[in-house]
């Protein structure tokens, strides 16, 4: 890449299980109402602040077609460009980046909004399986994602404590994000003893419902450094489209995540993604997939991710922290899920994660799924220099 | 037997069924307060443009990209019909999520203070309908929150006001 | 643009308003299939591939992760876009901008849609905020509402719809993908066909079809690889609207006329239907065809309907709008945006067949419409 592009500010909303007190745009607003007052940018077409808007959203949560009607008041799009990705927040950030690449503007503002209260996730979901043969079989993505568990565990020998480890490690870090909807102390029995959704998931293993949004100003590398004088630079970033009938994929393994790293690590110059990386924000949905999706990465080798996490590797004080934010296990909305890891990422290498902050942070990974067990995987390398 | 045997496309019904919650927010709930517990119409000024956002209004004046502030604004319920069609096309049914039949022609309604507002008209008769005809709004007697819901629909009030 | 891109293949479907023969998958590949066909390329020659529609018609949650096997994007990155009816241009518009980007090279990208499932009136309706679902009658309620304001402010007559309509069949006719192809002939044919809301008929108002529609998009340096017929995406410009009260026709400035004053004067246009050979406008009912005439300069406000009493946009006209039969033909809404784009390349390369147009047509541009009345442009050379 000849000239990159940066992160200029980024904004989440306080996560919450049930925003009855807001429409869906009104809680995307919190979100660009941030960036907005941190940068002091404007949505004007002289090329001095903000040139055009990218959103995100699903029109089976809003129960709205063409859902970014809702988030339409609020993000300057009234006689300017505006353009919807219909997949993980983090989607977003990575076509808004191609967007300013391609030279049709420096300045976007990216916002993604869920208010996965509005309507049964569980009948949402429902709807994204093939509506022949899956659908019936009243499948949702906790069912399919149990599948996928119990496949990978017994293959690796992972076991449901190593699992619970990753919820202990997750709610305990959710207690130094402000943004959290849901720290907690636990331990790993709490985890084991909590009601088993469907096998072997428990409910502390999976995230739970969650309303938010997550915005950011994006900017290309001269005027992001004029923007901000902590610009963070997306270094590589891929994704990859899995199967889509359970079936045909081996549910213990997840190549589409494993070539979406590849071409990120390629782009971003990794070659080492264990040393090089020096904090790691995954999408785990459900307790399995922060494993699963770390050997996916390459970050260890296949079947391995429950013994560095025995180790204490991916703990804040470890090798290679994972998730100090809480990741999707403390609550996250679905959509918002991958961006905020991107949010969590810059404010890392910006030094401003508080204490959560991985001290010295130079390089970070943000990763988001999408679908069925993670069937859109999404690899985001960023970096502050 | 050489006839070719007639090609069966098999098909398979299935109703998609998900029931919304949505939330109306600090300012369409105060909207819908209004209209149940008053039997009134409000909107939001924006300090910027002076435009009254009505029947949506937000936190943001997306015409001009500026914050409301609290300048709400009593609209009267009494207008003019600018646009209307009649019958023929079936209409959204909240409470069922079908499509129903259409009872009354729907309108578009420029309020007296300037927002407009899409309602249906009691008057069925299309030879009675003109565009410039004075409508006001029959409001439900016992309103139940549900805000366009609460009024039943607009009156023609007087003759059209086009010159 | 950063890099310069080219469409090197073009695929089209047969439209109808059922196609109970293949399913979305089928549907898809069949578009696919074609594309690649057209640029003589194999699906492992594609980088990326965008698959783009509006969910809620199909009844799917998530379409493009349904599709994988169909869109031919197991295994490769991509993504899924959605702009309610400018899909198909959005999507096409993502294209250009990951190979702008210096990213991908070559993508493919797909719209389409299966509309005799589901209810389309329903899903449309479903575009109004919760609260007021129940006072919209779909896009027909608006449109019907903007014909009658035409007609009270413009000398344009029920005749001229009519006129707009059999210029529409005329290009269907001859074009083999188009859905409605009716043989019509005088404006009697077309006012014998029923009232569905006062002014509208009917066959002044788009079908609901089936179909699909793909794009190759490739880099300058492949494009002239792949093809000695690339058309060269000179520019485009996104603009959309707040829904106004007045969504379609009415006295305000629209999203019509922002984009194309926008791009005219980035691209050195200063008499549109001299500097541009012909024109796909997204056009659901015949009066707004005759609005985007005046929206998009091509003739002076209210004077839309002359330049179809002259016959100017008629495939031998002066300017020739919608020689492929346009939207009231053909619109299985998440490909139509995108079937502009193609129909607009095909008449660059004059391989439109039997509705190429007489005009040489070396520039052609190309509208998508949806939403709240948001607009497209993509603006198409035959050489840069």
């Amino acid at each position: 890449m000849t000239e990159r592009v940066g992160i200029v500010s980024v904004a989440q909303t306080k996560y919450h299980p049930n925003r009855a007190d807001a429409k869906e745009g009104e809680v995307g607003w919190e979100a660009v109402e941030q960036v907005l007052n941190d940068t002091g940018l404007k949505f004007i077409d002289d090329g001095t602040g903000i040139d055009a808007a990218v959103s995100c959203s699903q029109d089976y949560r809003d129960g709205r077609t063409i859902s970014n009607l809702n988030i339409a008041p609020f993000i300057g799009t009234h006689f300017r460009c505006e353009e919807k990705v219909c997949e993980d927040g983090i989607n977003a950030v990575y076509y808004a980046m191609m967007h300013i690449l391609a030279g049709i503007h420096d300045t976007l503002l990216v916002v993604t909004h869920c208010k996965e209260s509005t309507a049964s996730p569980s009948l949402v979901e429902n709807h994204a399986f093939d509506p022949i043969f899956m659908r019936i079989l009243g499948l949702d993505f906790l069912i399919a994602a149990a599948l996928q568990a119990r496949r990978y565990m017994d293959k690796y020998g992972v076991t449901p404590e190593q699992c619970a480890k990753v919820v202990v490690k997750n709610r305990g870090n959710a207690k130094n994000n402000p943004h959290a909807q849901a720290p907690m102390d636990i331990t790993v029995e709490d985890v084991l003893k909590s009601p088993m959704l469907a096998d072997p998931i428990h409910e502390l293993d999976a995230k739970p419902v969650s309303d938010g949004a997550c915005a950011m100003i994006l900017a290309r590398e001269k005027k992001a450094k004029k923007f901000t004088d902590k610009p963070v630079w997306i270094m590589g970033v891929s994704n990859c489209y899995e199967a889509h009938y359970l079936g045909d994929r081996d549910l213990a393994e997840c190549q589409a995540l494993t070539n979406a790293a590849k071409k990120a690590y390629r782009m971003a110059g990794i070659k080492n993604p264990f040393k090089e990386i020096d904090v790691a924000e995954i999408s785990e949905n459900y307790s399995y997939q922060e494993l699963m999706w770390m050997e996916g990465l390459g970050l260890c080798g296949q079947g391995e991710a429950g013994r560095l996490i025995d180790r204490g590797v991916t703990w804040m004080s470890g090798e290679l922290p994972v998730n100090p934010s809480g990741g999707l296990l403390s609550g996250n909305p679905s959509e918002v899920a991958g961006m905020s890891r991107v949010a969590e990422a810059v404010l890392q290498l910006r030094g401003e994660a508080g204490s959560r902050q991985v001290p010295a942070a130079k390089v970070a990974l943000a990763h988001g799924t999408t679908g069925i067990c993670g069937q859109l995987q999404t690899v985001m390398i960023l970096g502050n220099e | 037997m050489t006839e070719k045997p007639e090609e069966e496309f098999i098909g398979v019904n299935i109703v998609s069924d998900i029931p919304y919650d949505w939330a109306m927010g600090p300012y369409s709930g105060r909207l819908f307060r209004e209209m149940r517990d008053n039997k009134k119409l409000i909107g939001i000024r924006c300090p910027g443009c002076k435009r009254i956002l009505f029947p949506l209004p937000e936190a943001v004046c997306g015409w001009c990209n500026t914050k409301v502030a609290d300048d709400w604004v009593e609209l009267r319920d009494t207008g003019t019909v600018v646009q209307y069609t009649v019958a023929g096309m079936p209409v959204f049914d909240n409470r069922t999520g079908r499509l129903k039949g259409a009872e009354r022609p729907l309108a578009n309604v420029k309020l007296d203070d300037g927002p407009y507002i899409m309602h249906w008209l009691e008057e069925k008769d299309p030879e009675k309908l003109k565009l410039g005809m004075r409508v006001q709004a029959v409001w439900k007697e016992q309103g139940r929150g549900r805000g366009y819901e609460d009024i039943l629909y607009f009156r023609t009030i007087g003759e059209s006001s086009n010159d | 643009m950063a890099n310069r891109v080219a469409i090197v293949g073009v695929g089209l479907t047969r439209q109808a308003a059922r196609r109970p023969e293949v399913n979305d998958p089928e549907m898809v590949n069949e578009a696919a299939r074609a594309a690649l066909a057209d640029a003589q390329l194999e699906i492992k020659d594609i980088e990326a591939v965008l698959t783009n529609c509006i969910d809620g018609f199909d009844g799917i949650h998530l379409t493009d992760h349904w599709l994988v096997d169909g869109s031919g994007s197991y295994m490769k990155p991509g993504m899924k876009l959605h702009t309610g009816g400018t899909v198909g241009a959005t999507g096409a518009i993502a294209a250009f901008n990951m190979v702008a980007s210096g990213l991908f090279d070559v993508v493919l990208t797909i719209g389409h849609q299966k509309q005799e499932r589901g209810n389309t009136m329903g899903t449309l309706c479903a575009a109004a905020p919760g609260e007021m679902r129940e006072f919209v009658q779909g896009a027909i309620g608006a449109f019907a509402q903007a014909a009658v304001q035409y007609m009270a402010n413009t000398e344009a007559k029920l005749e001229h719809a009519a006129m707009v309509r059999i210029k529409a069949d005329r290009g269907a006719c001859r074009n083999p993908y188009a859905h409605l192809r009716l043989g019509l002939k005088t404006p009697e044919d077309v006012a014998k066909s029923p009232i569905l809301i006062w002014p509208l008929r009917l066959l002044d108002f788009c079908p609901q079809s089936c179909g699909a529609c793909a794009l190759i998009v490739a880099s300058e340096e492949k494009a002239k690889k792949i093809t000695d017929k690339p058309v060269w995406v000179a520019d485009h410009e996104t603009v959309h609207e707040l829904q106004s009260e007045v969504v379609f026709g009415g006295e305000e400035e629209k999203s019509q006329e922002v984009a194309s004053r926008r791009l005219y004067k980035r691209n050195g246009i200063t008499n549109p239907i001299r500097d541009i050979d012909m024109a796909e406008v997204y056009e659901p009912s015949t009066w707004e065809e005759m609005y985007l005439y005046e929206h998009f300069h091509f003739c002076e406000r209210n004077m839309g309907w002359k330049m179809v009493e002259k016959g100017m946009t008629e495939i031998e006209g002066k300017f020739p709008v919608n020689p492929s039969g346009g939207v009231l033909a053909t619109n299985a809404i998440g490909a139509t945006a995108m079937i502009r784009i193609a129909e607009a390349a095909l008449q660059i390369r004059g391989d439109a067949g039997e509705h190429q147009v007489t005009r040489d047509v070396k520039t052609a541009m190309a509208s998508g419409l949806g939403g709240t009345n948001w607009t497209t442009l993509v603006l198409l050379k035959r050489s840069l």
